[in-house]
């Protein structure tokens, strides 16, 4: 049986690039190194849900029609439109992306990236602040103090502590992962015993817990993980220190962080529910570690103060570097939001919200957004690549973005697409189409094609390209018409 | 297709023309002896200046740290953009130009090759990508590798041939061009927080000194028989004092030179042509370098002019960036990338009133004027670091006229400018001279035997400007000498008017060059390699290498090696 | 004077940096008609969006005045630079209003969109209704906010008003949401009613005073003094009893702001501190 080594993961922006594929009758039947998430990817990407057709609703019925058809009339909505949207990209490859920026040019439209809902006040705060920051590789070989803020990898990036961070092994900084299995060993034992103390005492909770003060696993030598976040997640459970954070406070929390680094007072005792005793020995780690890391997640993005939550992080963590070394990250989702948001970059100087309306890029997040358009109800087409907005958008946005024409361009039966006007069904990327992708460290990876599409199945790439050329048919011959 | 030019001043300085009246017969994409007088399509040049299109040897334009400089800007270029138009693609400007419009603003002003000098080879396939974008020119781009710990290691173990054979394999893996080296042990130092002070300071874990590395390199350089020599960005970068640095790196290498060839390039060298102790007492350093340049033949020089605008400073000396950010107080990247290198970019604005500023601007023209032979010193703003390369015409006006330098010294710092050598220097380029710095010079230097002159053979890429030699003095006339570099009459490439006035006509693909690199004994890939590329980067090996589909245009250069 | 009465309900943003007494200058009805104006990604005449009608007899005075009747809540950009005249806006209007404006005034009956005022150098804007979020603030990237002149607002004010702010006035009736002042450099904002929170976050300098509630002040301020008035502006005085607190100590600030002492009872407890 052929086995295909080194595929890097399409499913989140750690971008394992380790996977091995057994490959039997030109179906995947086994997946080696990936996490679940990889593997159900992998394993059940040709679930019933797929789509082999192209579609056109017609008379309010997705009726089935050819390639040819479907492209003239997804050309024919986008090349009247007022202004369009073309939204997704962060779950294909960056060369259907750079299509599509190229359509979006056509058309005069908006385009946009999912970073929208994720990751873009993290981007509106790197374009304030900057950002210092590295590669995972750094990380691994350097880091002593790893901190994940408002993130939650164990769930959302499975592979990302073992990869990349605390349990990998570098050149100059060693696994903590004996050090966890130690852990989770007496940590059993202490159960244990509590429950066996429990039974003969018939007490609730023998132990006390702790107030103030760093546990003695952070006193100890190698590497640290600290992990901030408003509950106990799983994370935070094998992590040698655990902040709970009011929720919506982490902007106060970081704040005084920044205040204490710098030596300064602070009036009150309690900041985020944490006592300022503790947040000055977190401080105090943070200056003494000799290479830190801060990686944060949505649960700091799209927490009360967005942006500015970042801005603090960021402010923070270029603070610090007055002191050590210091780096920070955002904890990016789908496995090419990076990327998308790097084409959009290069083509046009911004990385997502980019409106042609003008003929020329413009951006303002907050006006040139998918969100701010569909609520204002501005839009009057939409077509959307590789994601499922009306699964994950609000109400009155999804209400504004049915009612107009839409066309869907992924592999799925997603809710959006049930609501579509044209569906053109895709290869999946990464697993029947290659393609580069871009980590959440901005490294670019080859994804790889490992088995073929269903029978005339087109990868997003061709697509976009046939959309593109039938609407430069539609315009050639409106342009001969007015000569 | 056949074009004929006819009848202009032609300056190639390789040919040893000079303003000379000729025609220029091109056919698919070369120059050839002549063409069908009938049927070739007709340029009429009378009266303007026909040269060989303008080649640039450092100027960041592609890439992880371009690109997230645009990102970090939209301030910088919502102001300055292009409109789509039926040949060309929309864009926007300023210190870091989107990729499209990159391409169309080089192409004015008549340039046709340019090389990107910074990529880290874990992001390669980015600056690719990027440079399949960026129409109009054919470019190449230079892999770091003074901090690459594979250069570290072979160095210190004095393992020069097995490192040779390293570079080797990285320079067509990352479908590079030459070997890019930036302050030498300073960015794995920096990977933990520090630098190194002078080029003979131990890296820290790794025991060996920027020297090693210098000579090691250059030694490998030669081994393999690379076009360009090692492009060297110095040690102590930006740093008051630092010419003593720049002449110890260029010191360090001079035994390694043969037959009078050049060895090394010391690239944007006004950034390290600093004299005095503090940022109070700074002066300019460029006596001193130019007299060393004078006498020597190994090294190379580009400029790195500042010019007094805002823009964006990047590169990949992370450190020094961190001192920028500051001196400044502005926005801060920085982008470490594992076991190779690191980077940074701050937003900077060269302020005429500032001394310091006035300084750099002053230090930069003195190198031009003082090194007397144009083959060594190359004209480049580094761009964006010391100005965005749309002000090239400006840098021309001040080197051919002094009236134009005069005019900007009334203009600076009181203090710099009664410390400024330029008011001292009467040297006033020819329009020869700067065929040289723009185009010829630069070429030869790269080793690209194709460009930068126009034999027959070559490839037919030509700037035309719209100025009379005959009528016209550059010493007074220094506005006329803008106004005529912005934008060319005409700039063709491949044979094909790509250009014309200021308006694109054609929007036409660049090819991407690279070198491969032929060893006698490759590297072989064992699974004792793949666990050693395991241990030092997060990618597999299988994934590392920027294949050839990755570049649209590919142009491979074959290079024979010694090893 | 010119009055502008849109044509038609409007669907589409519409990119108006047409509509400024300086463009305006010089120009009869005709010219006025036709002017580019954007409708989505439509370039269109003025003439076709708008019924453009001169009133008054007089030759064209100095100052140009422009009135504007209708809902102009998709109609972005209008008098952005502006440097003089007049443009009264009777209804709502949409974003950019008088972005990077030098001079003149603009004057809404009516609610206006994100970003009036947006790095305005000089002039008056004074707003009868709400406005929404970055009054006054900078463009994305940019630490260049409002840089002169005077926004008042008679209604509220969404979220980051007044956002790297370096000099002029701000003044406003009602209550505001979160990071008021945000990177402030100087200036003065005044704020009757309530704030959100987090005002005055990061600010480097300038003055804050909040004369409605606030719940809490960011832990970066410390309590310096309590103030019995407080200048606003060059003509105006508010009454106190204020706290003053300084900060933002992250940025080694020396900003002001002031709370009244009236509104928040629960800030007391910083008197202890004194
Ligand atoms: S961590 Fe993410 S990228 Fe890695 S295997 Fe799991 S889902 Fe795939
Ligand atoms: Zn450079």
């Amino acid at each position: 049986m052929p086995v295909v080594k080194a595929v890097p993961c399409p499913v989140c922006g750690s971008l394992c690039d380790d996977i091995e594929l057994t490959i039997e009758n030109g179906k995947i039947v086994k997946v080696k190194n990936g996490c679940a998430m990889c593997e159900s990817k992998f394993l059940s990407h040709n679930s019933e849900h797929r789509i082999l057709k192209p579609l056109i609703k017609r008379n309010g019925k997705l009726i089935e029609a050819s390639f040819e058809e479907a492209a003239k009339k997804a050309a024919e909505i986008l090349a009247d439109a007022n202004y369009p949207i073309l939204y997704g990209w962060s779950s294909t490859n960056c060369e259907a992306t750079r299509v599509g920026l190229e359509l979006a040019e056509e058309i005069g439209g908006v385009i946009d990236n999912t970073a929208v809902i994720c990751h873009g006040p993290s981007i509106l705060s790197v374009q304030q602040v900057g950002i210092p920051s590295c590669t995972l590789g750094q990380i691994r070989h350097r880091a002593d103090l790893v901190i994940y803020w408002g993130s939650n990898p164990w769930s959302s990036h499975p592979r990302h502590i073992e990869r990349y961070t605390t349990f990998s092994e570098g050149r100059f900084q060693r696994s903590t992962w004996k050090r966890y299995l130690l852990k989770v060993k007496a940590s059993i034992v202490r159960k244990k015993i509590e429950s066996a103390l429990r039974r003969v005492f018939f007490k609730k909770k023998p132990s006390t817990p702790r107030i103030g003060g760093l546990p003695p696993s952070m006193l100890r030598e190698g590497r640290k993980l600290v992990v901030v976040d408003v509950r106990k997640t799983k994370s935070a459970e094998i992590a040698d220190y655990f902040i709970q954070v009011e929720p919506c406070k982490d902007y106060e929390l970081l704040q005084a962080l920044r205040a204490l680094i710098r030596d300064e007072e602070i009036d009150v005792d309690k900041v985020a529910g944490v006592p300022v005793e503790n947040l000055e020995e977190v401080a105090d780690l943070m200056i003494k570690c000799n290479f830190g890391i801060l990686f944060f997640g949505v649960g700091l993005t799209m927490s009360e103060g967005k942006m500015r939550n970042i801005d603090a992080a960021l402010s923070l963590v270029r603070d610090l570097n007055t002191r050590t070394k210091f780096a920070i990250m955002p904890m990016r989702g789908h496995f090419n939001v990076t990327g998308a948001n790097t084409v959009f970059t290069w083509q046009t100087g911004y990385p997502y919200a980019v409106d042609f309306s003008l003929g020329y890029p413009r951006y303002n997040p907050g006006e040139t957004s998918i969100m701010d358009i569909l609520l204002n109800k501005e839009s009057d087409a939409t077509l959307v690549v590789a994601s499922d907005p009306a699964a994950n958008f609000p109400q009155k946005a999804v209400e504004h973005l049915v009612k107009n024409p839409l066309i869907v361009i992924d592999p799925h039966m997603n809710v959006t697409a049930q609501m579509a006007d044209v569906i053109f069904p895709s290869a999946f990327v990464g697993i029947e189409e290659s393609g580069t992708a871009y980590r959440m460290d901005h490294v670019p990876l080859p994804l790889k094609k490992v088995v073929n599409p269903p029978r005339d199945v087109l990868s997003d790439e061709e697509i976009l390209r046939k959309i593109l050329s039938e609407v430069r048919k539609l315009k050639e011959k409106k342009l001969v018409e007015v000569a | 297709m056949e074009l004929l030019i006819r009848n202009g001043f032609v300056y190639d300085p390789i040919n040893s023309i000079n303003g000379e009246k000729m025609d220029i017969a091109i056919r698919d994409g070369k120059f050839v002896q002549k063409v069908n007088e009938f049927s070739a399509r007709k340029i009429d040049a009378s009266g303007m200046i026909v040269m060989p299109g303008g080649v640039d040897i450092h100027c960041h334009i592609a890439g992880s740290e371009v690109n997230t400089g645009r990102l970090l800007r939209p301030e910088d270029h919502f102001k300055d953009f292009e409109r789509k138009t039926l040949k060309t693609r929309s864009g926007v400007g300023r210190s870091i130009p989107s990729t499209f419009t990159t391409g169309y603003r080089y192409a004015r002003m008549g340039y046709t090759t340019i090389m990107n000098p910074s990529m880290a080879p874990l992001e390669a396939k980015h600056t690719h990508e990027e440079l399949n974008d960026t129409p109009m020119v054919d470019k190449a781009t230079y892999p770091l590798l003074g901090d690459w710990w594979f250069v570290l290691e072979y160095l210190k173990d004095g393992a020069i041939e097995e490192c040779a054979r390293y570079v080797a394999w990285m320079m067509t893996t990352t479908k590079g061009y030459a070997i890019k080296i930036v302050n030498p042990g300073g960015l794995e130092a920096w990977g933990s927080g520090r630098n190194v002070s002078c080029i003979d300071d131990q890296v820290p874990y790794f025991g060996i000194t920027p020297r090693e590395i210098l000579r090691g390199l250059c030694k490998v350089n030669k081994l393999l028989n690379l076009p360009h020599t090692i492009h060297v960005h110095t040690n102590n970068l930006g740093k008051p004092g630092n010419y003593l640095t720049a002449l110890d790196t260029m010191k360090c290498v001079e035994d390694l030179s043969s037959e009078g060839k050049p060895a090394i390039h010391i690239t944007h060298c006004q950034f390290c042509a600093f004299k005095g102790s503090n940022w109070r007492s700074l002066t300019s350093g460029a006596e001193e370098i130019a007299k060393y340049v004078n006498n020597h033949s190994h090294v190379t020089l580009d400029m790195g002019q500042v010019i007094f605008t805002d823009t964006t400073t990047m590169t990949a000396d992370g450190p020094f960036q961190y001192t920028l950010y500051e001196l400044t107080g502005n926005k801060w990247v920085n982008h470490d990338v594992e076991t190779e290198t690191s980077s940074g970019i701050v937003p900077f604005r060269y302020r005429r009133k500032s001394y310091v500023n006035a300084i750099q601007w002053s230090i930069g023209l003195e190198l031009a004027l003082l090194i007397e032979d144009p083959w060594k010193i190359f004209m480049t703003t580094d761009h964006p670091n010391g100005g965005p390369f749309v002000y090239y015409p400006k840098i021309i006006a001040w080197l051919m006229s002094r009236k134009a330098r005069e005019a900007t010294v009334q203009k600076i710092n009181q203090r710099a400018r009664s410390r400024s050598l330029l008011p001292s220097i009467d040297r006033e380029l020819s329009f020869y001279e700067i065929a040289i710095m723009t185009r010829a010079g630069q070429a030869k230097a790269l080793g690209l035997v194709n460009k930068g002159h126009l034999s027959v053979g070559a490839d037919a890429d030509v700037a035309i400007y719209n100025i009379n030699p005959e009528t016209t003095d550059p010493s007074t006339k220094y506005r006329t000498i803008r106004k005529t570099f912005r934008n060319a009459a005409y700039t063709i490439k491949n044979g094909k008017i790509a250009a014309k006035n200021g308006e694109i006509l054609e929007h036409v693909k660049g090819a991407t060059m690279w070198l491969d690199v032929q060893v006698s004994d490759p590297i072989k890939v064992t699974e004792g390699m793949k666990r050693r590329f395991r241990e030092y980067w997060t990618v597999e090996y299988e994934n590392y290498p920027v294949t050839e589909n990755y570049l649209e245009i590919s142009h491979p250069i074959a290079v024979k090696a010694d090893v | 004077m010119i009055s502008l009465h849109p044509q038609k309900e409007f669907v589409f943003p519409i990119i108006a940096e047409g509509i400024n007494p300086d463009v305006f200058q010089d120009k009869n009805r005709g010219e006025i008609e036709e002017l580019e104006i954007w409708e989505g990604n439509k370039q269109k005449k003025l003439g076709e969006l708008f019924k453009v009608k001169e009133t008054g007899t007089e030759p064209q005075q100095e100052d140009i005045a422009i009135v504007i009747y209708g809902d102009l809540s998709r109609v972005r950009r209008i008098g952005a630079w502006m440097k003089g005249g007049e443009i009264t806006i009777n209804g709502n209007v949409g974003m950019h209003l008088g972005e990077e404006m030098e001079g003149g005034k603009i004057t809404v009956h009516g609610s206006v969109g994100g970003w009036a005022g947006s790095m305005m150098k000089g002039g008056i804007i004074e707003i009868h209704g709400n406005a929404s979020h970055y009054l006054g603030a900078a463009y994305r990237g940019s630490s260049q906010g409002m840089n002169g002149g005077r926004i008042i607002v008679h209604g509220n004010v969404g979220y980051e008003a007044g956002a790297y702010m370096r000099k002029g006035l701000m003044k406003i009736y009602g209550s505001v949401g979160q990071f008021a002042g945000f990177r402030m450099h100087n200036g003065t904002i005044y704020i009757q009613k309530d704030c959100e929170g987090r005002v005055g976050a990061c600010m480097k300098n300038g003055k804050i005073v909040v004369a409605g509630f606030l719940e809490s002040v960011l832990p970066t301020f410390t309590i310096e003094s309590i103030r019995k008035k407080v200048k606003i502006g060059e003509d105006d005085v508010a009454e106190g009893p204020f706290y003053r607190f300084l900060g933002d100590l992250t940025e080694n600030g020396n900003g002001k702001l002031y709370v009244l002492k009236e509104e928040n009872p629960h800030l007391s407890t910083y008197e202890r501190l004194l």
